[in-house]
């Protein structure tokens, strides 16, 4: 009871991202009574890259390491589910805890070895060690190769996965279990020396802390975010292919942060909803003005990617706060 | 038998080695002097190929498309600079990663929009297609031996050019201090525009060389801009000799491991699974080589001095 309302008021403190776990827990209530079954699989999806981009945020948004890896971490989560089906292990607890082992194991040895390095070395490392698994997964024709693995979806123990509902949750509770732990780990003692990593690290090295060991540890707990979603993505995909670890997926993962808005709690989690709903759209907005060309919606989203890069700071959460701290500041004088 | 193989695949590491070369070349000023983190360079890549395979088809000319589409790669990095590029110098690294990985979503679907989805085949002139004997019953394509000496030629002039002449002092001295440089007249900006736009003509180069090697498809260039930044960071970020160098040595290591990986991992296990792994394993030896380069030198081989 202690610890529940203690999360509650932890979770008062950014109301932006309680109000999307919010919404995300009761949005298959509305669909069910207006009978989309479909979005609740489009809400699956947002949901698990924004848990993805959850921990890929507390090394990029507030530790300041710009990696360009971590789609390596769902790929590994992922295949921990398949590798394990494989071998006949079907408990989804035991999927997952393999899942957040060897994603904290390899993640501790690439941190340990591109944290040595920085700027644009480091995201260049990332890139490599990223590449160095895809290419890993490729090569093992046991499991699949290049045309991935299928995937039944796990039973956890009593609870099987048969209606899509319960996965829905599964998801759900493990987004909230995840967003809880960022909130908790940034306002801890830990994530304010992070963030002052970020700052200026010198000044916190001179304060006989040693800023590495900090990157790391984030480094570590990132990795195992990723993986968790990695091994849920499994399960909701059915599916396993090292393309869900190719760099252009650590790149999309960068742009949901940065669409929400870098280093904002919520932020991956709108951005995550915003390029579902871009992708989703872009399409049927381009059917409208040449039909012919409704497949080639990138060509939009680019330099609309460009765009939000020059023109905006912080992304759309900043946005939010901008509007919101407007309309405050109206009701005040009136 | 095994030395007219290795001889062969030695020669094709050298010849992928320095089209590498081309491309990393440009991209190491733009990451070293610019700071500039800037992926859409395989784009410019593609650009080159459709653009001499473009004109290729219209003129009924290999060399005239060739010689319409450098002026046109040339023309792509400046306006491309002019447009975008230039408000990009003072972001972050962050920001230059996604605005640039932006541009490469946009031109690969401007390709796919201009020329369609499906992939292009350029095919040689008679006059380049044939075989000249590097040893006796060693024949090998005159094609490829003409990339290598371009590639070579084009490495020793961007040598002198970088080394020997004003121009190169001015981009060394930008190198080192932007703001020193500009104080004492020389035009940093125009500066900066010229290395891009010569750097995205150099990538363009590699590209046309490419094309009749290989398939002209949409995203084309994006495998060779990952090399390419390892080739980079193993050289040193900034250093043109690194490039070089650490160009033909990802060449060698990708080319001769893709043949002879498969033949070593046989004894180890079942015919079609080395067949399989052979490739994919021979890709991760790429990134190995960089991992193990970095631990004990994390700048590189050649780090610029400055």
């Amino acid at each position: 009871m202690q610890a529940l309302k203690r999360s509650l008021e932890i979770l008062k403190s950014s109301p932006a991202l309680f109000i999307l776990l919010l919404g995300f827990g009761l949005f298959p209530i509305y669909t069910s009574m207006a009978d989309l079954p479909f979005w609740n699989d489009v809400s699956m999806r947002i949901m698990l890259l924004g848990m993805a981009a959850l921990g890929l945020n507390l090394v990029l948004g507030f530790g300041g390491m710009v990696s360009f890896g971590h789609a390596a971490f769902i790929g590994i989560g992922a295949y921990s589910v398949g590798i394990s089906q494989f071998y006949g292990i079907d408990n989804g607890w035991l999927h997952i805890l393999f899942a957040l082992l060897f994603c904290a194991a390899i993640g501790l040895v690439i941190g340990f070895l591109a944290l040595r390095t920085k700027g644009i070395y480091f995201i260049m490392i990332t890139l490599a060690f990223a590449q160095m698994l895809y290419f890993f997964f490729v090569s093992l024709e046991v499991f699949g190769g290049d045309d991935g693995m299928g995937v039944d979806r796990a039973s956890f123990l009593i609870i099987d996965l048969w209606d899509p509902l319960r996965l829905y949750y599964l998801i759900w509770i493990a987004l909230f279990a995840v967003s809880l732990l960022l909130l908790l780990i940034i306002n801890s003692h830990f994530g304010v020396i992070l963030q002052g990593i970020k700052d200026n690290e010198s000044r916190i090295e001179a304060m006989g802390l040693s800023a590495l060991h900090f990157k790391i540890t984030a480094y570590v707990a990132s990795a195992a975010i990723c993986g968790l979603a990695g091994a849920l993505f499994a399960n909701w995909q059915e599916y396993v292919s090292p393309d869900i670890m190719h760099w252009s997926r650590s790149g999309e993962l960068m742009i949901v942060i940065v669409l929400g808005g870098l280093s904002y709690i919520a932020g991956p989690l709108i951005g995550a909803i915003v390029f579902f709903l871009l992708e989703e759209f872009l399409p049927e907005l381009l059917y409208f003005i040449a039909p012919d060309y409704s497949e080639n919606w990138m060509i939009i989203f680019g330099p609309m990617l460009i765009a939000v890069v020059l023109f905006t700071k912080g992304g759309l959460m900043a946005i939010f706060e901008q509007l919101h701290r407007r309309i405050t500041q109206r009701q005040n004088t009136t | 038998m095994t030395i007219t193989l290795l001889l062969e695949q030695v020669f094709n590491g050298i010849q992928s080695g320095v089209t590498l070369f081309l491309v990393a070349a440009g991209l190491t000023l733009i990451l070293g002097i610019m700071d500039l983190v800037f992926l859409a360079h395989g784009a410019q890549v593609m650009i080159g190929a459709y653009a001499a395979t473009g004109f290729t088809l219209l003129t009924g000319n290999f060399y005239l498309g060739i010689f319409l589409a450098i002026p046109l790669t040339f023309a792509s990095g400046y306006l491309l600079e002019y447009l975008i590029i230039k408000h990009l110098y003072k972001r972050d690294h962050m920001e230059q990663v996604l605005a640039t990985f932006g541009l490469i979503l946009f031109f690969n679907e401007l390709i796919r929009i201009g020329f369609g989805p499906a992939a292009l085949f350029s095919n040689l002139p008679p006059s380049l297609s044939g075989f000249v004997y590097i040893l006796p019953e060693t024949p090998y394509p005159v094609f490829r031996l003409i990339v290598i000496f371009i590639g070579l030629a084009l490495a020793i002039g961007i040598y002198i050019l970088v080394a020997k002449t004003r121009m190169g002092a001015m981009v060394r001295a930008g190198a080192a201090n932007p703001d020193m440089t500009a104080a004492l007249g020389v035009n940093i900006h125009m500066l900066r525009r010229f290395i891009f736009s010569v750097g995205a003509s150099l990538a363009g180069v590699a590209g046309m060389m490419l094309a009749p090697l290989t398939v002209v498809e949409p995203g084309m260039g994006e495998p060779l801009l990952i090399l390419s930044l390892v080739v980079i960071i193993i050289g040193g970020i900034g250093s043109v000799r690194g490039a070089f160098i650490a160009a033909v040595l990802v060449g060698l290591v990708d080319t001769i491991g893709r043949v002879f990986l498969p033949d070593m991992l046989r004894a180890f296990m079942s015919q079609s699974a080395a067949d399989g792994a052979g490739p994919a394993l021979a890709s991760m030896m790429i990134y190995i080589l960089m991992a193990v380069i970095l631990v004990f030198k994390p700048t590189g081989l050649f780090p610029p001095k400055g």
